[in-house]
């Protein structure tokens, strides 16, 4: 059965960073999304403007009832429009998830590396509130690359995740940061050989890579072609 | 199903194919790109007159997944935009190669054109 295209209301709008922000579409009466999943896409337009109309991945989860919630960065039109105008109580039409970038929670006991750059790390916020809510005992590796630590998005939320959920790691490498900058964490690109260091049982590891084109297809190579793995334990969002 | 590259273009390593005609390149984006971005839903071009020189950003394509910048292979000045793609976006995906072009430009330096990559060149990036 199709599923069904529906207006929203934004119940609220939170700013990450500067140029980042929460959007939380609340379901209206008697919504039903049909089954969806942690990962998956939905793609937001606005009424009066149809053309303005961008893909999404749910920075929210599959456990998470009764709202979507996607984190939205400020580029194109699109992206623009809602990082400018979005306010609570404004009207979207959202058609409902889907895709096929899902964590592999079953069989348990998956090592998931997930390897973002920028507002890529969105949908990895849902995978890790999964797991941690539902008690998994799946790994889960973000590899974050951004410029600075004020493009750090959900920083103070994936730390409490952390916190929570041992089986969860939250690492940041910056590109841009000053020499004199107090940064006590890893500096420079992700490189293979970083990516690498996580890889303890190479058959029960899933990679996942959500960013820049450069970014997933050079994971992309060290997962097929340095580490020999199949494609089915890559999985990819790209964009830009 | 795997991209086309007709044999009759040249390429930027950044999606991009040139056809040359005389003086003058018509550019646009390559079926692989196309099928990377999705839905085109606004083509943003820049004014005709303008001089832009090779690898500088000079159009915008926005799709449902992404926006990207659009750059130009080749040195020159912008004579002509394509002005039916920015009011209809999904000629780029139904006609990259034909009504879906972004613009032309009238080479500075026609020996560009033949230090961007040939067909088979392209296909090796993208892998067909």
């Amino acid at each position: 059965m199709a599923k069904p295209i529906a207006e929203m209301s934004i119940e609220s709008v939170t700013l990450e960073l500067p140029d980042v922000k929460t959007v939380r579409l609340r379901w209206p009466e008697g919504y039903d999304p049909g089954e969806f999943k942690t990962g998956q896409f939905i793609t937001v337009s606005w009424p009066h403007k149809p053309k303005y109309r961008r893909a999404y991945s749910l920075s929210s989860c599959a456990l998470d009832r009764g709202f979507f919630e996607v984190t939205v960065k400020r580029d194109g039109k699109m992206g623009t429009s809602v990082v400018d105008w979005a306010e609570a109580g404004d009207t979207m039409i959202v058609i409902p998830p889907t895709g096929r970038f899902l964590p592999v929670f079953d069989p348990p006991g998956k090592h998931l590396i997930c390897v973002a750059g920028g507002s890529g790390v969105t949908p990895f916020r849902g995978f890790v509130r999964e797991a941690t809510a539902r008690g998994l005992d799946t790994r889960i590796t973000i590899l974050y690359t951004v410029r600075t630590t004020r493009d750090i998005i959900f920083a103070d939320e994936f730390r409490e995740l952390e916190a929570k959920n041992p089986k969860f790691k939250f690492l940041v490498t910056c590109t841009r940061l000053a020499p004199e900058d107090p940064w006590a964490g890893r500096r420079g690109r992700i490189t293979p050989e970083w990516v690498r260091s996580f890889v303890d049982h190479p058959a029960d590891t899933v990679f996942y890579a959500c960013g820049t084109n450069d970014m997933v297809e050079a994971v992309e190579h060290l997962v097929i072609h340095d580490l020999g793995l199949p494609k089915e334990q890559m999985k990819t969002e790209k964009w830009g | 199903m795997s991209s086309q590259v007709p044999n009759d273009l040249r390429y930027a390593k950044s999606h991009e194919w040139v056809r040359v005609n005389g003086d003058v390149a018509t550019v646009g984006i390559t079926d692989h790109a196309q099928h990377e971005l999705t839905d085109v839903v606004f083509v943003e071009l820049p004014n005709v007159g303008r001089k832009v020189r090779a690898g500088e950003a000079c159009a915008v394509v926005e799709s449902v997944k992404t926006a990207s910048d659009i750059y130009s292979p080749v040195s020159g000045e912008i004579v002509g935009v394509n002005k039916a793609v920015a009011d209809n976006p999904a000629l780029v995906n139904s006609s990259p190669f034909g009504e879906g072009w972004f613009l032309q430009v009238r080479l500075a330096n026609a020996a560009e054109v033949e230090g961007l990559l040939t067909p088979e060149a392209y296909r090796a990036q993208i892998g067909v």
